[in-house]
């Protein structure tokens, strides 16, 4: 890259910066207003119909929570004016952020693995520097690592797709506008199940990106996300 | 495909039957793609008010030819479908009908219609019904399968001579003080239905006899209880709060097919 200064690298284009954090803010509402509306119906079901007194598979009371406690916390008023909102913020996010890297060739290098990254033997190196915490030497650093590359694609192809896909079929609307939708999930509760299964996938990737970015160095890597600019540690890049 | 075609076809009340159908509500746009079927009577302030819009102009596109919803097997209807909400209302008038077999309850239709009419339980049981059986959700996150029958409300306002030039929403009145607005939109939707039986019987008490509307596509909380009255209006101002119904004035979306 030619952007290289002595010691700092061009990491992040201001079109990624940008939509991270919308993404990030949107992430954050959605996932406290889902919860606000899930506690006001803290139960889940399978297949078509599911109401307070059908067999579930998933209770909240059963977990220490009664269903008086949980309605008490919750606030689906709020949740779902909220819940809208940002998912509209999100996924018009998400789209201008498709829209404009689908045209980028950077973009495909920068997120697909290359055929070596998918050996077995990088897989392992890569597995074994994870569960060392270790940060990579200076020239990884300009790119993703193949786990990353990885999760970044399962999360932006899968499961965000996933979340609206299961967020539609649980909508009136969509009684009339595509009942085969709900069917392919079979029916509305499944829906409604596995959007909270993909929620908890989804926290779950947050959190572990929350933790790498500790790992490689917080500020680096925040700064990074907002000026664009990653700071190669020094011994690293004298090593290099 | 062809085959799949055909059904759709079946399944949909083109535009054009849509408008023959409605000669009684001549003075009405009712293509999808009219603007005013976009907004809630209220828009809401700030981004609020944008994403309203969005998911309902965006759904109101989808739905633009007035498709039908999916109607399930007789086999699928729920045992023990839930009572949410009130379910006998506290209401002097409401208990005395209650307790005279609502032979004398009586549906007022007014306001913007040509001739104002008082239809009794019987009367409304005269015209043509509609049975369907279809899946109803609630906002909090349950669903659940009945079969409903009824009086498209599409035939009740042609049973008063049809509507005005003007008219924009219909507001039902509820015993008990709920109150919902509707759009043409929904108006004119042929699973919008007045019933008065669920699951081959007369509608039970707590799933509001004597009428409910069905509006298929709609959250739970559209489908209002224990009906009233309807009245025709050019506008939901003066009602309530004038952001369209009862659950609207508290803060939920009027629209609610999301």
């Amino acid at each position: 890259m030619n952007k290289i200064s002595k010691n700092w690298i061009y990491r992040h284009s201001y079109n990624a910066r940008i939509c991270h954090w919308i993404t990030a803010v949107s992430f954050v509402y959605l996932l406290y207003s889902g919860i606000m509306i899930f506690l006001q119906f803290p139960e889940l079901y399978w297949g078509k119909v599911g109401f307070q007194g059908y067999p579930a598979i998933f209770r909240l009371s059963d977990w220490g929570l009664s269903w008086e406690e949980a309605d008490a916390l919750g606030d689906r008023r709020w949740g779902r004016n909220y819940h809208y909102l940002f998912a509209w913020v999100f996924v018009i996010n998400g789209i201008i952020y498709l829209g404009w890297n689908a045209w980028q060739k950077s973009f495909y290098r920068k997120i697909f693995p290359t055929r070596g990254e998918l050996s077995v033997s990088n897989f392992k190196a890569e597995f074994v520097r994870h569960l060392r915490f270790k940060a990579v030497d200076r020239k990884k650093a300009e790119h993703y690592n193949v786990l990353q590359k990885l999760s970044y694609l399962i999360v932006l192809f899968l499961l965000f797709p996933f979340m609206i896909i299961s967020g539609f079929a649980q909508m009136p609307a969509f009684t009339a506008i595509s009942p085969e939708l709900i069917d392919l999930f079979g029916g509305r509760q499944t829906a409604r199940t596995l959007h909270v299964v993909c929620t908890v996938l989804l926290t779950l990737f947050v959190i572990v990106h929350l933790v790498e970015v500790m790992v490689a160095g917080a500020v680096n890597q925040v700064r990074s996300m907002i000026i664009g600019k990653y700071e190669v540690p020094t011994e690293i890049s004298e090593e290099a | 495909m062809k085959k799949k075609e055909e059904k759709r076809k079946e399944a949909t009340l083109t535009r054009r039957k849509l408008l023959t159908r409605t000669g009684a509500l001549s003075g009405i746009l009712l293509t999808g793609c009219d603007t005013q079927f976009y907004r809630p009577p209220i828009i809401r302030d700030g981004l609020m008010g944008v994403a309203d819009i969005l998911t309902m102009a965006s759904q109101r596109l989808l739905l633009s030819e007035q498709q039908l919803v999916q109607e399930h097997s007789v086999s699928e209807i729920t045992k023990d479908f839930p009572v949410w909400n009130q379910s006998n209302p506290e209401d002097e008038e409401y208990q005395r009908l209650r307790a005279g077999g609502y032979r004398e309850w009586r549906l007022p239709v007014t306001g913007m219609v040509n001739q104002p009419v008082s239809l009794s339980l019987e009367e409304l049981k005269r015209i043509p019904r509609r049975t369907q059986t279809t899946m109803h959700i609630c906002e909090q996150g349950w669903s659940a399968i009945a079969q409903w029958t009824g009086a498209p409300l599409l035939s009740v306002l042609e049973a008063a001579g049809g509507v005005k030039n003007g008219a924009r929403y219909i507001v039902i009145d509820a015993y008990g003080g709920w109150y919902e607005g509707y759009d043409m939109f929904d108006v004119v939707h042929p699973q919008t239905i007045l019933a008065y039986g669920m699951n081959g019987k007369d509608l039970p008490l707590g799933n509001g006899a004597p009428v409910r509307l069905r509006v298929e596509r709609h959250c739970g909380y559209k489908q209002i209880k224990f009906i009233k009255s309807i009245q025709v209006v050019s506008s939901m101002e003066g009602f309530g709060r004038g952001t369209g119904g009862l659950n609207s004035d508290y803060g939920f979306h009027w629209y609610a097919g999301a």
